[in-house]
């Protein structure tokens, strides 16, 4: 399987925080702060455990706090990179 | 010595409801009268695996209601019991503002809780052979997940409360909400309940208990006949149903509409049996209530029963009315309304009370539908098939009985104002 660059992970994560929270995917940015966009800790849990299910990675829970929405891609993509087989 | 606290008149000033035979009052009404069942033939994918394949379920889209966000962190007990609480509030006319916030509370009845929840993290894990859980299945199955979010919508800090003795439980935390109120640690509570079991695991369990009701083989909405000779068992539903109840001077001083007063409740223990009723238990259940009312027997004119449509219920029951009101229990009327929307289980005792509460405003008693073939060992007036109107009608009872042995017993009566 390829490793998606940061913008098609961004792209993923976008649309997921899009349709939890219904808001137009167009207002997020990779600079969207996570709680400006609406989410809560719990949220932000969720939006990790879809992203785990969809990228096949596991995010170690010492790496889940996060602020920002570059934050989480940087970090999926890492994880992808080094978890991959 | 604690302090001595005021005593209060607790009255029900707003209701809310989700039910098979309908959502809103208006609704409930119509269908409970005239006798229409909210039985059909189950239409969940499952249901080929059932060997019962009968439910009472609720027309109730959480989208109609919730945002998507709101609605996906619920389980679909708590979507249910948050609008039915919504719905009671509108009722009510209340503004809960932030005087109100932390002398109100809320007491919510609930057999299986997040039943679905708990089913589809089982399903993951055992099943699909998945490694971990959603974030939100704890927040979601858990017994007191539909009363907290119900605090978390109207920001109340009063008593939260979370009742399960199965099939009495939304009874139990009514008469208890009610005993708050009395003595003066709340001025308002929402309190009811909801259940949301139509899980193939929760159906499944029921069906090894061999109490529920077979087809009939005319017309599967008929299935379930309390009260009647030929009586299978019970039909599951789901639903929810809550009251506003407030103290009387709290109503009056706001010029509330007051529903009814709720003058008695009695809880008391078959202790005999994990299934079995006890006509001693049940006739305490229906003493300790009429005790608390300070009432006479012959005041009450009509019972909802618990008549689950079982052999064994109907027939203890009918026997525990007769030793309890020895020869009024002639005079009075007693109708089991599960034939129109089945056993809500958790929520029955407060769906229940919501339409013992209606009889009582309409002057109208709903009839146990079913009644094809009466049974020489349940000889009162059951109200068989058609609605019956008493145009005094005062003074109501409602009972829940349970596996378990929790009883549970409500008295609304008209308020009657001294002076």
């Amino acid at each position: 399987m390829s490793v998606p660059n940061l913008e098609e992970i961004f792209n993923v994560l976008a649309k997921m925080i899009a349709d939890k929270m219904e808001i137009d995917v167009a207002t997020i940015t990779p600079i969207s702060n996570l709680t400006e966009l609406g989410l809560d800790s719990l949220d932000t849990f969720d939006i990790i455990f879809n992203a785990e299910d969809h990228f096949k990675i596991k995010v170690p829970n010492d790496q889940v706090n996060i602020e920002t929405l570059q934050d989480v891609t940087t970090l999926v993509h890492k994880l992808i990179l080094s978890q991959q087989k | 010595m604690a302090k001595q606290k005021p005593y209060s008149r607790v009255v029900v000033t707003g209701l809310g409801v989700v039910s098979p035979i309908g959502n809103g009052l208006a609704e409930l009404s119509q269908q409970v009268f005239a006798g229409v069942s909210g039985i059909k033939k189950f239409d969940a994918p499952f249901a080929e695996q059932l060997s019962c394949k009968l439910a009472a379920q609720a027309n109730f889209d959480p989208a109609d209601h919730f945002s998507k966000h709101t609605y996906s962190m619920l389980d679909r007990i708590s979507q249910m019991a948050l609008h039915t609480s919504i719905e009671a509030v509108k009722h009510a006319g209340l503004t809960i503002d932030e005087a109100l916030q932390p002398r109100m509370g809320v007491y919510l009845g609930t057999g299986m809780g997040g039943a679905s929840s708990v089913e589809e993290g089982y399903v993951r894990l055992f099943k699909d052979g998945a490694s971990r859980l959603k974030p939100f299945t704890v927040l979601m199955s858990m017994n007191n997940a539909a009363a907290s979010a119900i605090a978390l919508e109207f920001q109340i800090t009063g008593p939260n409360q979370t009742f399960s003795t199965a099939c009495s439980s939304s009874a139990v935390a009514i008469g208890e909400a009610a005993r708050l109120i009395r003595h003066g640690y709340a001025d308002v509570m929402l309190a009811g309940g909801a259940e949301a079991l139509l899980t193939l695991g929760s159906i499944k369990a029921w069906e090894a208990l061999r109490t529920l009701a077979e087809e009939d083989e005319v017309d599967v909405s008929r299935s379930c006949k309390p009260f009647s000779l030929n009586r299978s068992g019970l039909v599951l539903g789901e639903g929810a149903a809550m009251l506003v109840l407030e103290s009387l001077e709290h109503a009056q001083a706001r010029g509330a509409t007051i529903v009814a007063e709720l003058v008695g409740y009695g809880s008391a223990n078959d202790s005999g049996h994990i299934t079995q009723p006890s006509v001693k238990g049940q006739a305490a259940t229906m003493q300790a209530a009429l005790h608390d009312a300070n009432l006479p027997l012959q005041s009450i004119e009509y019972i909802n029963a618990h008549g689950t449509g079982t052999q064994m219920n109907d027939i203890t029951e009918t026997n525990a009315i007769k030793q309890v009101f020895a020869e009024h229990a002639y005079n009075l009327s007693v109708s089991s309304t599960k034939g129109t929307h089945g056993h809500l289980m958790g929520a029955a005792g407060a769906l229940e009370a919501v339409i013992t509460l209606l009889a009582l405003n309409s002057n109208t008693l709903p009839p146990t539908i079913n009644l094809a073939q009466p049974d020489p060992a349940c000889d009162l007036d059951y109200v068989p098939n058609t609605a019956k109107t008493l145009p005094s009608l005062d003074c109501v009872m409602s009972n829940s009985f349970a596996f378990g042995g929790t009883g549970a017993a409500l008295i609304f009566k008209k308020l009657a104002l001294k002076n």
